[in-house]
């Protein structure tokens, strides 16, 4: 006998999803085998059980209860927003947006605020102007420290000197981001007559440079320290410092020089 | 018109009834939500009294399913039945709360706990005057219905819920897959299981 087979009906048999002729060799195995016919009788007790299970009632205050809860606010619907949208969305819009103002606040904030320093390896000290390989050990670098006073000074005198602060700092800016550090002059009579502005630049890029400063002002190729500019190595990183100056105090750019 | 079309008739009437105050419901009208409540209340509870064998827990649940029902009535688009959807609600808000519990050893401490399910059935005394249980009979069903919660508290609770869903509360096979989001034929087999498992309980019990 292949009570298995059988066994295997018992739920079909149970939900009324036997054909007859099915049922009818069911019911004939169950009248020959005692352990299905005992099998088959705890599950149809069973099934019998279930379906007899009372029903209860619910306690009579179950919906004046949820009635109150809804009046809640805590438990309001949300009707201004829409149904079909997850419930975490608005959250994590609010959340790409903070970080997107905050990156576009990054990028235009100006350099000489005190609390960038601290994140000195946030920004990328790359050259990304005309002229300049993206590479970092070609590249043109800002010095971290205003202190280099062995570096070469370059004195450009303008005309209009907050204009040529500006073309230069832009022109610088094309060069290298973030901005390059510069320093007024500590004892201006007139702040924002001269101004230092100090950066490192790979030697190949050093005509280009100056060709950029002579659109800008009258270099002063007598203050441009020649025995250290004259041949530098191709890779070579050159250390400059560029003074701008308006009206050419020679006491603004000495002080400037000497870092004071 | 025959006995089935007036049944089809009837139901047809009673979704259109229904749809109707979900339309309600779904502009926040709160009075519209009262009565679909009280149309699936006593359903719902008895769901899930048998998911959790106990009347408090069950009243606190069938509390937040509703109100998670009217948070959520907008998300409701009519493609399935009103009831389905909720019971998909009572589902996982089930499924949620027997993790709760038995992570406090909440099913073990209710076992032989002698409230399952006589001491306030109206229908089960309902028109039951002449007929009504001896107390004998009543001592016998009260064990009984107390043996099977305690066995279906026992089985896991994927098995218990089709069982309850199915031979308790007597859904389609039909209307199980919807609920579950699963093929007929895997709520078949699940179902079989399930009830082989509460027999062996049973069996285990009366021996």
């Amino acid at each position: 006998m292949n009570c298995g087979k059988y066994q295997s009906q018992f739920n079909d048999y149970l939900d009324g999803d036997l054909s007859p002729s099915e049922r009818e060799t069911l019911q004939y195995h169950l009248k020959e085998c005692l352990p299905c016919y005992r099998k088959w009788g705890s599950l149809q007790k069973t099934h019998e059980i279930l379906h007899q299970l009372p029903s209860l009632d619910p306690p009579e205050h179950l919906s004046a209860v949820v009635m109150a809860r809804l009046k809640d606010s805590r438990f309001r619907q949300r009707f201004w927003y829409p149904a079909n949208l997850p419930r975490w969305l608005p959250m994590g819009v609010g959340a790409a947006l903070l970080l997107l103002i905050s990156a576009a606040l990054w990028q235009v904030m100006p350099s000489q605020y005190p609390w960038q320093s601290l994140f000195p390896s946030s920004r990328k000290n790359v050259a990304t102007g005309p002229g300049f390989s993206e590479k970092p050990h070609e590249s043109l670098t800002i010095r971290k420290r205003d202190s280099d006073s062995s570096a070469p000074v370059m004195v450009l005198r303008v005309k209009d000197f907050s204009r040529a602060a500006q073309e230069l700092r832009s022109m610088l800016r094309s060069f290298a981001r973030p901005p390059l550090p510069e320093r007024q002059s500590p004892r201006s009579p007139h702040a924002g007559s001269a101004r230092l502005f100090q950066l490192q630049i790979p030697g190949q890029r050093l005509p280009h440079l100056l060709r950029e400063l002579h659109k800008i002002g009258h270099l002063d190729q007598g203050q441009v320290e020649s025995q250290k500019l004259a041949n530098p190595g191709q890779q070579e990183q050159v250390s400059i410092r560029i003074v701008v100056v308006s009206n050419g105090s020679d006491v603004e750019i000495r002080q400037l020089r000497e870092g004071r | 018109m025959g006995t089935e079309s007036l049944a089809q008739h009837s139901s047809g009437v009673k979704r259109q009834e229904e749809q109707l105050l979900v339309d309600r419901c779904r502009r926040g009208d709160r009075e519209s939500f009262a009565q679909l409540m009280r149309l699936h209340e006593k359903k719902i509870y008895n769901f899930i009294y048998r998911m959790l064998g106990s009347e408090g827990e069950a009243e606190d649940l069938t509390q937040d399913i509703f109100i998670a029902a009217f948070r959520g009535i907008r998300s409701f688009r009519g493609e399935a039945k009103f009831s389905t959807w909720l019971y998909r609600i009572a589902l996982n808000q089930a499924r949620n709360r027997i993790k709760y519990l038995s992570r406090r050893n909440f099913f073990a401490r209710q076992t032989r706990r002698a409230d399952y399910g006589l001491n306030t059935g109206s229908e089960s005394t309902e028109g039951l005057a002449d007929s009504a249980p001896t107390p004998e009979q009543w001592t016998m069903a009260k064990d009984l219905a107390a043996q099977v919660q305690e066995c279906l508290n026992q089985i896991p609770p994927q098995a218990r819920q089709i069982l309850v869903l199915r031979d308790v509360q007597g859904f389609s096979y039909d209307e199980l897959s919807e609920m579950l989001s699963l093929k007929p034929g895997t709520v078949k087999s699940r179902l079989h299981r399930a009830r082989a498992s509460l027999r062996e309980c049973l069996a285990g019990k009366f021996e």
